[in-house]
This record gives C-alpha cells, structure tokens and sequence, in this order.
C-alpha cells in the first residue's frame, strides 16, 4: 500500500514537471475555432485584413505530418538529399535566419512572427514582422521581367482563381535561403507558386508548390493553416539589433 | 527515494527531447538539451531586445564564488504577446530559472521557466512552444 502511495506521488510529482517545467512539443496547426464567415471586399473577393494578423506557429518542417497537412516524401536529386543531410547532421547551426539574414519565399509563412497582406487594386503587399521587418510586393496581373536580378523573396506576380483563392507565383531567388529550418535547401532556380485562401475569417489556408530542378526532381507541394489573431499587431523587430547567438552557435557563415 | 530520483531525471531527459529549437536559431546547435540548470541569483542587466531578450544573474556557488549567467528567453515580441512587460524582470530582484546550458560551456542559458521576485512562475521560451500563433499559446497562464 506504501509502495502504492509512494508510486501515485512520484507519478503526480512527474506530472507536475511535465506540465510545468516545460512546454509541449509544437502541434500541426489548426483546431480553432472559425470566428465567423470568409470577410469579402466589395468586388466578392476574399479579404485577406481585418483587425489583426496572421500569427503562424514555427513550421520546423514544412514535409513532416507534425506540422503541415499532408506528410510529404520530398523528391530530392541526390545534390538536395546530400546538403539536406549535411544540415540535419549539424543541427541546422549554418541556418541564415541565425545570421539575422531574410527568411525568404516561402518560409516567412512558417516562421513565428506574424504577418499581415494588404489588398490594393494592383497589388498585394505582405507585411512580414520576422527577420527583419520585411515588405514584400506581389504585382497582380503582372508578367515577371525577362531576368529579374537574384534576391531573397524573388519577384512575385499575382492573379485570383475565382473569388477565393489568390495565387502567387514567385521567381527570381538568390538561392541562398533555406525552405525551413531542418534545411530543405533552394537554389536560383526555385520557382515558388503559393495558394492563398481563407475559408472562414481565423484561418488561412495556405499552400505552396517548390519547384526546384536543381534539388528536386520534380515539383512538390506542402501546406497548413494559420491562424488569425484579432486585435494584435505587427511590431518591430530589428534582428540585428541584440544578435548574441553567433558566437556559441559554432558556425563562420551561412550556407 | 533514489527510485523517485531516478524517475525525475528520466522526465527531465524526456521533457528536454521534446524542446526543438528556438526562433531565430537552431536550439540544438547552441544548447544541450540533456543539460539542464536551476539558477538562484539577483539580476544585474536586462537587454530587452530582438532578436532574443538576454537577462543577466549574479549566481553564488557553495565557496561564495560569485558567477554572472547570462540567460537567453524568446523575443521581446513573442514574450509581450505572452504577458510579458519590459517591467518583468528588474535589476536587483532574485529569481530562479530553470534552463538549459551552452554547449560551448560558457556561463550561458537558455531559460524555459523563471519564477520571479513575486513567485509568480512564467514562461521564459519562444514563440515555437508556447508564443504567439503556437497551438499551446495559453494566454493569462504567465
């Protein structure tokens, strides 16, 4: 019976840690509740604003059922699994994000700071809290330039598939962001189409397709939800500004 | 008794698996999830500042050796959305936090839980586990 007592007070102790000491592992997003009907402009397309923002949780691995929709089995080349390999196996401690450098197209959809799309009769604008404070221009309707110069988010051009889902399509890349955290790695050659649709007003269902010859061998295409968050707003945040973590994470450059 | 002991470092081990990584940064590269360190001491510095907030203890070992921790918590940005102020933690008040140590070995941590001046235990870890947007976000339980 001691022994008993003695068993039920460790497991209560253990209990106690578990739900104390520590957080619970990062869960695939969705389950909450939908606030209320898809919010639509005057011309019937969906409005992708409102009071608030878009409040991604940290999608570490945008192919593993924990975090997205679907689990993906990525179609590497053998190039995209041996760096992908080389980053895994060195806890990601090259990533960029730690050198405070852009989080790119897509990622800044599953990075933990928030976002918010501004819907104009010629473009879309994303407003990107994380690393660091980024804008990004989406022209709709437009054609992407012959040879757009190399950069971190591309260049994006826009159109609407019926009223509810807004497509991007990005090209444009440097090649020197990663996809997510665990490293599915990009090159120039990234061509990134995303899907942007809001079926009720707390949820953003978003899609996007990774095309990449020279670490795929064919397209491949992940998605999950975000979450709304009503009444917060996006606040600075200047990455650079404290950025102590360099010197222990025992990495010269990004890569 | 060392039954009991043992089970505790067992759920520590395992608590501290399930810790993935850190905002801005891999977790893994920096921190050794299979260290972790309950720190007592007065707080001599806060850098309230992206891309993580830093706080900084006085710690007195057994000898009286006084050691300066520095402990690394989320970003300013995703620990106010947690309740959190600028005002949270201030120079000269002793707390304890429970945390995880360096890899490289200096006196450096990343905190998960600090129990402040008032006893009030928060969340001191990023917004993957616990911040904004995150499944397991609990406003008002700071």
């Amino acid at each position: 019976m001691r022994k008993l007592v003695n068993s039920i007070a460790v497991m209560a102790l253990a209990l106690t840690i578990l739900a104390t000491v520590t957080a619970q592992p990062p869960r695939r997003p969705g389950g909450w509740e939908p606030g209320g009907p898809t919010p639509r402009l005057a011309d019937g397309k969906v409005d992708f604003g409102g009071k608030g923002v878009w409040a991604p949780i940290w999608v570490l691995d945008w192919a593993d059922k924990k975090y997205v929709t679907e689990p993906i089995d990525v179609p590497f080349t053998p190039a995209g699994l041996t760096l992908y390999r080389e980053r895994r196996a060195n806890d990601s401690k090259d990533d960029p994000e730690g050198f405070c450098l852009p989080a790119g197209v897509p990622r800044y959809t599953g990075t933990p700071y928030p976002f918010q799309l501004i819907q104009l009769p010629d473009r879309v604008v994303i407003l990107y809290e994380g690393a660091s404070h980024m804008y990004r221009v989406i022209l709709m309707g437009a054609r992407h330039s012959a040879d757009p110069d190399p950069s971190w988010l591309g260049e994006s051009v826009g159109w609407w598939e019926g009223n509810d889902t807004l497509v991007v399509d990005t090209v444009g890349f440097n090649g020197r962001t990663w996809l997510d955290y665990v490293g599915h790695p990009s090159s120039e050659k990234l061509h990134v189409i995303e899907k942007y649709r809001r079926p009720d007003l707390n949820t953003l269902l978003y899609e996007t397709t990774i095309e990449d010859p020279v670490y795929y061998t064919k397209p491949w295409t992940t998605s999950f939800k975000v979450r709304f968050r009503p009444g917060w707003e996006i606040k600075e945040y200047v990455c650079l500004e404290n950025n102590k973590d360099l010197v222990h994470l025992g990495t010269a450059a990004p890569k | 008794m060392a039954k009991l002991l043992g089970l505790t470092a067992g759920l520590v081990l395992l608590v501290a698996a399930t810790i993935p990584a850190l905002a801005h940064h891999s977790f893994a590269a920096e921190f050794d999830s299979t260290k972790p360190v309950t720190l007592t001491g007065v707080v001599t510095k806060v850098e309230w500042m992206n891309p993580h907030t830093h706080f900084y203890i006085d710690v007195k070992d057994e000898n009286g050796k006084v050691t300066n921790w520095d402990l690394e918590t989320g970003s300013p940005n995703g620990l106010s959305r947690q309740g959190w102020t600028r005002n949270s933690l201030k120079v000269g008040d002793t707390i304890t936090v429970n945390a995880f140590r360096a890899k490289d070995g200096a006196s450096l941590a990343s905190a998960r839980q600090v129990t402040l001046a008032d006893g009030r235990r928060v969340f001191a870890g990023s917004a993957d586990d616990a911040g904004p947007g995150s499944e397991n976000y609990r406003p008002g339980k700071q």
